[in-house]
């Protein structure tokens, strides 16, 4: 069976690159077709945002309960410790992911978008063969082509993902815990899942290549989070590569290999390999295209076209930063630009948020990269330990602060970062003062409500003019 | 004695930032406090013993109800209520001692004892030992702050019938409470305590709760408190507490019109009506410091009042009994002593209340808006459809998003839901800005995060939402 159909706009791909586009074209009265493998919501609704900050959040409400039966500070007295139930977890887990797809799936229904479901292989920039689970076969044949296959896990040649070597994937599926866990790859991914399961009680060691743990934020923020895994039990092996592995009968027995070429042997139940994303490049036709490449990625322009007329990427796979947000944003502007509109993607800001223990919320430049870029700054920092809100929070003693940069000369705020306890949440009120062109002096000037965590960030601008008050 | 070109009375939030400020621009400062320690209302008995209440309160009533779910066993969870007050004590020591350590990094003379203006430029300190000095001062700064409104006909007596100062110590979970007062300080004080396990009536003489903030955001927020226990008689007035053997009858009527008094019993009963200037003992009819018929000190825009070299700033003078605005007002008083311009932005001073979940507010209501006629444009975002809420599990409220109809300008955001309080921060800074609803919705949100929801308010505002 083989059908064809047509459309204005095709979206392969319903990660939140690809949904959203679909959605925004659906309002703007453009005929859309999405087409994508899996239940809608990508990489970032099934297998990586929404199920990782669910089962952190697990984690950390368990964890204040080892807390409050190990030493009731805070008067609040448990029978006994608490215990975890994994299973159960994750089918609280997988209630919130069905009823965010099926939410999304509801959404694309309501912009009038129609969904098929099946692996799509591009056969040339207007034709796409959707291959259905019945083995029916439909070709959509559309005006504009966006594209948003995402990314999947890398693996590492030396440790090919088996039974006992997990990618992010799997590890969000467990049904039982390790006993011992190791993660190659100390970035945000291997930590956030590494915290989970260091709060819950497993054995964590983390073997990462690099000298310092979150490669993509810098020293002084990644301090923190490297104190407290360190507090939690967590065993950091960094400089040192995961080279081989063995499976025994007890687990995985890993060889890690230190630059100093000595070789230790770590044996785990299970191993997580979180050693970064690769663009999804393979298998849907890409290679037969005439479509320009920026190292894995896709290369687009400011409005997300390709090489090819007519065709669009987006996402994670078109290059960095590999976040959903981002992903969303280039899908609401490419459903713009081909719906005549004139947009381009380029925002002031992107924030980044590490979601461990502290968490991390950096938007902007750092004071490395502005010095790279010549640029000459002005820094003001304020920590939380000097936070009203951070103390009743019991925060603030985790080393927390927040940081703001400006351009020296006109006090231009170019960046800020912070780190510390129930932090992400104020990653909007960053991104939007750089998106409104702030500088330190209209930061100092904004009134931030007391107690709260924000005011963290009036008292950085302070600090960066010469005159916090509370430090 | 050498004569100090500023002298502050009281350290509460609006008159030590203003000592602090005024002492980096080189003024010579001192301070005088009649309590043993700093920091004033907000530090000893508001902001922040409250909020260290309702962080612990809430991890227990986590504990109690809501973990089974999550794969979580957690046995059954007791309170101790004395070990609570001590964590809270503690936040409170370490916030006080901050405040003496500032102090004493920017060389403040801090005085302790009871101040009277004995003229302008001199004023009398009576200390605890009865010992009394006399200080000069080029300008004087009254930031004496408030104390809670009495009931007409109802007496407190500290045990039974409490105001907030005891209402963030009592030594035991009340069986039944009533909350006479639905603002902030009643419904959060009362969440506490119904965390705990206390039966919780509040009493409100309007109908609605929150008076003041969005009417939409207080409704949706009542149901919500409604489903955690709390009762509410609302459109009712006290008329009389009667106390006997350690219990309170609470004589209860409608506000309007005729109707049946009925009898709430309670082992505690809070009075949470409101809070009123203090400004006793200072002397000021003597020296003619006018006052207005709500008894604040009468200020011009520049905090100044009508006696010359006299300047009054915080919950003491008009506008909203908020920390951050008698903070905000000591730095700009302290300014422009020093001869810079200071400035304070009435029209954006966020407000929170640190329920579960919270309520944030910063710009106009609805109310206000009919009120003055303006035509505006509402963008509204439920929880529900947020993916941070959900993975959470808090998905209880909503983010509402006023613009002018015409301009697409920024009036107000509400939001009733988690974090509301650290969300309306990004509010707060993009109003400063006088951004359109656009800018926000145009800005880059990080996911997962509630702050998502913001963004969507505001692109719904041109109905253009993506997840709804
Ligand atoms: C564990 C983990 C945690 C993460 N946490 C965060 C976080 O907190 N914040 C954040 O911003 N980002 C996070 N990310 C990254 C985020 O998930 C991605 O940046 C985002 O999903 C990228 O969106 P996308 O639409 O480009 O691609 P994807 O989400 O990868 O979606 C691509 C979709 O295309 C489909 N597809 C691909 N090829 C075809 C084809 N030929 N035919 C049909 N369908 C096809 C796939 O099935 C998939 O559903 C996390 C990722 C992981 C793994
Ligand atoms: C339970 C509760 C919770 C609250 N929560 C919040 C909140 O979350 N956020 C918020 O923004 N606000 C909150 N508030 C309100 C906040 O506490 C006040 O707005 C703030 O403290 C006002 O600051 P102020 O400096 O004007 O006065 P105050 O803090 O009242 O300080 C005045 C000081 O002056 C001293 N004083 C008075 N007269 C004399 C004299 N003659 N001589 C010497 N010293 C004198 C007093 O002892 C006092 O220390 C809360 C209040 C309460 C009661």
């Amino acid at each position: 069976m083989s059908e064809e159909i047509r459309a204005d706009v095709l979206v392969l791909g319903g990660g939140p690159g690809g949904y959203v586009a679909a959605i925004r074209a659906g309002q703007l009265g453009l005929d859309t077709i999405l087409v994508e493998a899996d239940r809608p919501g990508g990489t970032c609704l099934l297998r990586g945002c929404i199920p990782s900050k669910a089962l952190i959040h697990v984690a950390a409400k368990f964890a204040g309960m080892e807390h409050a039966a190990r030493e009731p500070a805070l008067g609040i007295g448990l029978s006994g410790p608490p215990t975890i139930d994994l299973a159960a977890t994750m089918l609280w887990k997988d209630g919130i992911v069905d009823r965010l797809s099926g939410g999304v799936t509801a959404l694309l229904k309501r912009a009038k978008v129609r969904v098929i479901r099946g692996w799509g292989t591009m056969r040339d920039g207007k034709t796409c063969e959707v291959a259905e689970a019945d083995g029916s076969t439909t070709t959509v044949r559309a005006g504009s082509v966006v594209l948003a296959t995402g990314s999947e896990p890398a693996a590492l040649p030396s440790l090919p993902f088996g039974p006992k070597i997990l990618s992010s994937t799997e590890i969000l599926s467990l049904r039982e815990r390790p006993r011992r866990l190791a993660v190659v790859g100390a970035g945000y991914i291997g930590l956030e899942l590494g915290t989970v399961f260091a709060r819950l009680g497993t054995q964590v060691t983390v073997i990462e290549a690099a000298d310092t743990i979150l490669p993509g934020f810098d020293a002084e923020l990644a301090a923190p989070v490297a104190r407290w895994l360190e507090a939690a039990g967590v065993t950091l092996h960094l400089g040192t590569k995961a080279s081989g592995f063995r499976e025994t009968e007890e687990g995985v027995t890993l060889a890690l290999a230190r630059g100093d070429g000595s070789v230790e042997e770590l044996t785990a139940d299970l191993v997580l390999v979180a050693a970064g994303r690769r663009p999804r490049i393979g298998g849907w036709g890409l290679d037969g295209l005439p479509i320009d490449r920026d190292g894995p990625f896709v290369r687009v322009d400011e409005t997300c076209r390709t090489s090819m007329t007519g065709v669009y990427a987006i996402g994670d796979l078109v290059g960095e930063p590999l976040l959903a947000h981002k992903a969303s944003a280039q899908g609401e502007m490419v459903a713009e630009v081909i719906a005549g509109r004139r947009r381009r993607f380029a925002p002031a800001a992107i924030p980044a948020i590490c979601f461990t223990e502290p968490e991390i919320v950096s938007v902007g430049l750092s004071p490395a990269e502005a010095a790279a870029r010549g640029l000459k700054t002005k820094v003001g920092r304020f920590p939380f330990a000097a936070n009203g809100r951070a103390l009743t929070l019991e925060g603030g003693r985790d080393g927390g602060f927040v940081r703001i940069l400006a351009n020296a000369a006109d006090h231009r705020v170019i960046g800020v970062q912070a780190v510390g306890t129930h932090i992400s949440e104020l990653s909007a009120a960053f991104v939007t003062a750089i998106e409104m062109g702030a500088v330190l002096d209209d930061v100092a000037a904004t009134i931030q409500a007391h107690p709260t965590l924000g005011e963290a960030f009036h008292e950085a601008a302070l600090a960066a003019l010469g005159h916090a008050i509370h430090a | 004695m050498s004569a100090y070109d500023l002298v502050v009375i009281g350290t509460g939030p609006g008159g030590y930032v203003c000592a602090i400020r005024a002492a980096q621009l080189g003024l010579k400062t001192a301070v005088i406090e009649k309590r043993a320690t700093h920091g004033g209302t907000c530090l000893n008995v508001g902001c922040i013993p409250s909020k260290a209440l309702l962080h612990a309160s809430e991890l227990f009533a986590d504990a109690r109800d809501h973990f089974g779910h999550l794969g979580i066993e957690v046995g059954t969870p007791k309170i101790d209520v004395a070990k609570m007050m001590a964590f809270k004590d503690e936040g409170v020591s370490g916030n006080t001692k901050g405040v003496e350590f500032l102090l004493k990094k920017n060389k403040i003379d801090a005085i302790h004892g009871t101040a009277r203006i004995a003229a302008p430029g001199q004023i009398e300190v009576k200390s605890e030992d009865g010992s009394n000095q006399v200080i000069e001062a080029k300008a004087i700064v009254i930031a004496t702050g408030s104390v809670v409104a009495p009931l007409r006909g109802v007496e407190t007596d500290g045990k039974v019938v409490v105001t907030s100062d005891e209402a963030i110590a009592l030594p035991a979970v009340p069986k039944k409470l009533v909350v006479v007062g639905a603002g902030v300080i009643g419904l959060e004080l009362g969440s506490v305590w119904r965390r705990l396990g206390a039966e919780v009536t509040v009493v409100e003489f309007l109908d609605r709760i929150l008076p003041g903030m969005d009417a939409e955001v207080a409704k949706q927020f009542q149901r919500i408190l409604g489903k955690q226990g709390f009762a509410f008689k609302l459109g009712t007035k006290v008329t009389k507490v009667e106390t006997e053997g350690g219990a309170a009858k609470v004589t209860i009527e409608p506000a309007q019109g005729e109707g049946e008094a009925q009898i709430l019993e309670a082992d505690t009963v809070l009075v949470a009506t409101g809070r009123i200037p203090y400004t006793e003992g200072l002397g000021l009819d003597r020296i003619g410091v006018k006052l207005d018929e709500r008894g604040r000190i009468e200020t011009d825009a520049h905090f100044a009042t009508n006696v010359t070299g006299i300047y009054a700033i915080g919950d003491v003078i008009a506008g909203p009994m908020l920390a951050h605005k008698a903070e905000d007002e000591g730095v700009a008083v302290a300014e422009m002593l020093a001869g810079k311009a200071g400035h304070v932005n009435y029209d954006v001073i966020p407000s929170i209340v640190y329920t579960n979940p919270e309520v944030a507010a910063v710009g106009k209501t609805e109310e206000e808006l009919k009120a003055a006629g303006t035509a505006y444009a509402i963008g509204k975002f439920p929880f529900t459809a947020n993916g941070r809420a959900k993975a959470n599990g808090t998905t209880d409220g909503f983010v509402k998003v006023l613009a002018d109809a015409a301009t697409d300008r920024v009036l107000g955001v509400h939001i009733v839901g988690p974090h509301a309080g650290d969300l309306i921060a990004e509010a707060a800074i993009a109003m400063e800005f006088g951004a359109s609803s656009e800018d926000i919705a145009r800005t880059c949100h990080a996911h997962p995060t509630l702050a998502e929801a913001v963004k969507e308010a505001a692109l719904a505002v041109d109905k253009r939402a993506i997840h709804m």
